[in-house]
């Protein structure tokens, strides 16, 4: 399975991805190698580094959306192995990639912290080092096989989009606990006691210490493992209901033509081939039966509407999202009041806002190929309906929460609602947009594997444009926010004004890109592969594959890595999250963040440079 | 008389690999065409290209004489029905919704849809599985689902894609039969298939598809000659093996 492995990740070692893996790999490396600096200058904070670790393993997948299924268990179904073997096969596979060899390096900071206690300590860390890695690893598949088995309802899809965005939130802001603590600078007790800590206690300790600490990592790794078995049995043997069954017989149809009328003539139907007359060649518009009166038409946008509330009211991929969006606002915005201040609760329904943005983006990427019904509808108009369903479904909660937690707080109102009318404008105009134009090929639904949330195959460009969206959706309420910080209630006009603008215009643009190149996109949904355009017949396939890490991942320097510790260091918030400046030495952080702006700047005028280039060559107007 | 489907020079080449190279094929109007050849031949190619969803490299596709690339091909997607192999749906939708909201999209009245969709659905036998997402359908039903869509706004030209892959032999039968009554009133049916007594039962005609080409086309009659179309098949695209039987020694022991 290892080896199967190594070939199709070989194999999808190409263009975006390779560039997003390269990247993710020196951040990965980097920060490894800060965990064993820290190992050196700080053995303290050492198991804090390690449970932050083991955090992002469990969480990182189910951010990105499942995790690395590289080989899913159902692959090997039909080869009839007993659980616990395709569990240890699927487990040392899962030891091949490169989180496991980062985390790896970032565990030979147990040597190092062996070495200071002696020889026979360094000696200690080597078992300790692949016991911690095993535990990184398991856990983080366990999470995913337990979040498989509770997001497979409706009912299940709720609360772990909730803890999954409390969680996350309460990663993003987690300097408030050292200083709610009162313990700034130290680190509770209770951390070194974690699992992640074991291996750090393993190798401080004497011999008889030593020894539990192993036994114990051992132990935790034996369980997990059988665990993890048990759930994959349940997870190939179980019948994979991936929606919720709707309750009630929902629809407008099924409302006009009650079943009592419809069983009759269903039953004279079958019998003649003239009563397919009502779908055959020979009828061109009323069908028999109906005589004269046809009704009447809806718009195109209604139908669309219906659609897509259905959609997200069953979708378990989306009802997470938006859960998960709402929880990480209210969670985010109220985790200062652990401090004592309840300033930032305004904000909680416009993080919501962004958040859902975010996490909505690849709208057409998550539907998968049913873009081709839309293709074939003639001049369907498919986006309005699709930015007034987000609207309808993100708006009443957005507003019902900033409403009631800024009356609470007595808030800024003019700035709340300036923002409040331009993110959600923005939003419902960026969501198509960057659908549309940054399209990411999912899985289709009917053959998503056992774990709901994995809705795509390539999840480095979909995180990617869950940060793209993220950044862009703030920056379409600056303009109207600058206002309202300067003038005030003027601000909620021009929140108003750009706001529409931007579902508008945005909207606009996305239809039309669909109604250009839905052929294209079309196959990109369906093969996973960008079309070899005659869009770019000349780009060599290098530069191809920079102008992608530039345009993918620019976002990344630019603003987490840069703008965003700039802020933090400014507010001197102390909250350090992975921002890779501020675990620096601190004459080195100002640089880092510098470099790390222009890096942002740079990659995105290299991505545009490049395609200017090539936009001369005349054979980019015809995919255009 | 204009053809229902024309398909002229159709090319289309992924990287090294030319998938369909320079086809042309005229579906005659009240024609029941099936389109046979092996798997990778470049029928789901040829087909995606004829009604509009995948661009060619080359050539052009006309449904009744109206270019299917032109001005996006809006009046030629009035005339067609397509079922895609494959490809999904609206899936969080019941069937009836899918149909609804389908019909909606196409413009047509809503006591039209509602009354269209109840038919279709009680003819497919979907009615029973009236609370059940289209996500959690079977193959089957995934495929009748389709062929409703394809037939709910009364197509003149139907392009099927595998139409009866996976369906069970009660609902081919219903299948079959609402075909067969659609060309009867003058519709044009084409279809994919690698089963061949399938076409041979169903179709007027039939073109065989090999390495992206047309190697022979014409009514059943004429391709299939003297013997079967399954052996005539096999001589045109299995050239060089003189279908000589190559058993599994180790099997039969």
């Amino acid at each position: 399975m290892a080896r199967m492995k190594i070939a199709v990740l070989r194999h999808s070692m190409t263009g975006r991805r390779a560039g997003f893996v390269a990247i993710g790999g020196i951040l990965g490396a980097a920060l490894a190698v800060g965990t064993i600096v820290l190992a050196v200058s700080a053995p303290a904070l050492l198991p804090a580094a390690y449970a932050g670790w083991m955090l992002g393993w469990i969480l990182g997948p189910v951010f990105a959306g499942g995790g690395d299924e590289t080989l899913r268990p159902e692959y090997f179904t039909l080869v009839g192995l007993p659980p616990r073997r395709q569990a240890t096969g699927l487990l040392v596979s899962a030891f091949v990639g490169v989180a496991p060899v980062v985390s790896l390096l970032a565990l030979v900071g147990l040597v190092v912290e062996g070495a200071r206690h002696g020889a026979g300590a360094a000696l200690v860390a080597l078992p300790a080092v692949a016991l911690q890695l095993a535990v990184f690893v398991l856990l983080s598949k366990v999470a995913v096989a337990v979040l498989g088995i509770v997001l497979r309802s409706r009912l299940g899809a709720v609360p772990a989009g909730l803890i999954n965005g409390t969680l996350l939130a309460a990663l993003g802001q987690v300097w408030v606990f050292p200083v709610a603590f009162g313990a700034n600078g130290g680190m509770p007790e209770f951390i070194r006691y974690l699992p992640s800590g074991w291996g750090v206690l393993a190798v401080q300790g004497e011999p008889g210490q030593a020894v539990t600490a192993l036994a114990a990592l051992a132990l935790l790794v034996a369980l997990l493992l059988a665990a993890w078995a048990a759930l994959l049995t349940r997870r190939t043997t179980a019948t994979n209901r991936s929606g919720g069954r709707p309750g009630r017989r929902p629809g407008r149809a099924a409302d006009q033509a009650p079943r009592a009328g419809a069983r009759p003539a269903s039953d004279g139907s079958t019998g003649s081939t003239g009563s397919v007359g009502s779908a055959g060649p020979t009828d061109s518009g009323s069908p028999a039966g109906s005589a004269g009166s046809a009704g009447r038409t809806v718009p195109q946008s209604r139908a669309v509407l219906g659609k897509e509330l259905r959609t997200w009211s069953r979708d378990l991929v989306r009802i997470h999202q938006l859960s998960f969006a709402l929880a990480y606002g209210l969670a985010f915005a109220a985790a200062p009041l652990l401090v004592g201040w309840p300033g930032m609760l305004p904000w909680a329904g416009l993080i919501f806002i962004v958040m859902a943005a975010g996490m909505s983006a690849n709208l057409y990427g998550s539907d998968g190929t049913a873009l081709w019904l839309t293709i074939m509808t003639p001049g369907a108009e498919d986006v309005r309906g699709r930015q007034l369903a987000w609207l309808l479904i993100v708006g009443p909660p957005a507003v019902v929460l900033t409403v009631v937690l800024t009356a609470a707080v007595d808030g800024p109102w003019p700035m709340i609602l300036t923002l409040l009318a331009a993110l959600l404008g923005g939003g419902a105009g960026l969501v198509p947009l960057v659908s549309a134009y940054g399209l990411v090929p999912g899985i289709d639904p009917h053959r998503r594997s056992g774990n709901p949330l994995r809705a795509t195959e390539d999840e480095g460009s979909a995180t990617g444009q869950v940060y793209v969206v993220l950044a862009l959706c703030a920056l379409t309420a600056a303009p109207a926010g600058l206002i309202a910080w300067r003038y005030g209630w003027p601000g909620v006009i021009a929140g108003l004004v750009t706001g529409v603008l931007c579902a508008w215009g945005f909207g606009l643009l996305a239809q039309r890109r669909l109604t250009a190149q839905g052929p294209e996109l079309l196959e990109l949904l369906r093969t996973g592969r960008r079309p070899a355009t005659k869009a770019r017949p000349d780009l060599p396939r290098r530069e191809q594959i920079i102008s992608g890490v530039c345009w993918g991942f620019g976002a990344i320097p630019l603003f987490p890595q840069g703008v965003v510790p700039a802020i933090t260091k400014l507010n001197g918030s102390g909250t350090r999250s992975w921002f890779l400046a501020l675990y620096l030495p601190e004459w080195l952080q100002w640089p880092t963040i510098v470099f790390m702006i222009s890096l942002g700047l740079a990659m995105y005028g290299a991505g545009l440079w490049i395609w200017l280039r090539h936009r001369r060559h005349p054979g980019l107007a015809t995919a255009a | 008389m204009t053809a229902a489907l024309d398909l002229a020079g159709l090319t289309k080449v992924y990287g090294a690999k030319t998938a369909v190279d320079h086809l042309d094929l005229a579906i005659p109007q009240g024609s029941f065409y099936g389109l046979v050849g092996q798997n990778g031949a470049g029928k789901t190619t040829t087909l995606s290209m004829g009604v509009g969803l995948l661009r060619p490299d080359g050539g052009t596709a006309r449904i009744f004489d109206i270019d299917v690339w032109a001005d996006s091909g809006r009046r030629a997607k009035e005339l067609v029905g397509v079922l895609p192999d494959g490809l999904a749906m609206p899936e969080r939708l019941t069937g009836r919704e899918v149909l609804t909201y389908l019909g909606l999209l196409r413009g047509l009245p809503e006591r039209v849809v509602a009354e269209r969709a109840e038919e279709l659905l009680a003819l497919l036998e979907l009615d029973a599985a009236e609370n059940t997402l289209v996500v959690e359908y079977s193959t089957g039903m995934r495929k009748k689902i389709g062929l409703a869509t394809a037939l709910l706004h009364a197509p003149r030209l139907l392009v099927l894609d595998e139409p009866f892959e996976a369906v069970d032999p009660v609902s081919a039968a219903t299948i079959k039969e609402i075909l067969r009554g659609f060309v009867a009133g003058g519709g044009s049916v084409v279809l994919s298939s690698h089963v061949m007594a399938l076409v041979e039962q169903l179709c007027d005609h039939v073109a065989v598809i090999d390495k992206g080409r047309v190697v022979a086309h014409g009514t059943l009659a004429e391709v299939s000659g003297a013997g079967s179309l399954e052996k005539r098949f096999v001589e045109l695209v299995a050239a060089g093996d003189g279908g000589a039987a190559k058993g599994l020694s180790w099997l039969s022991s």
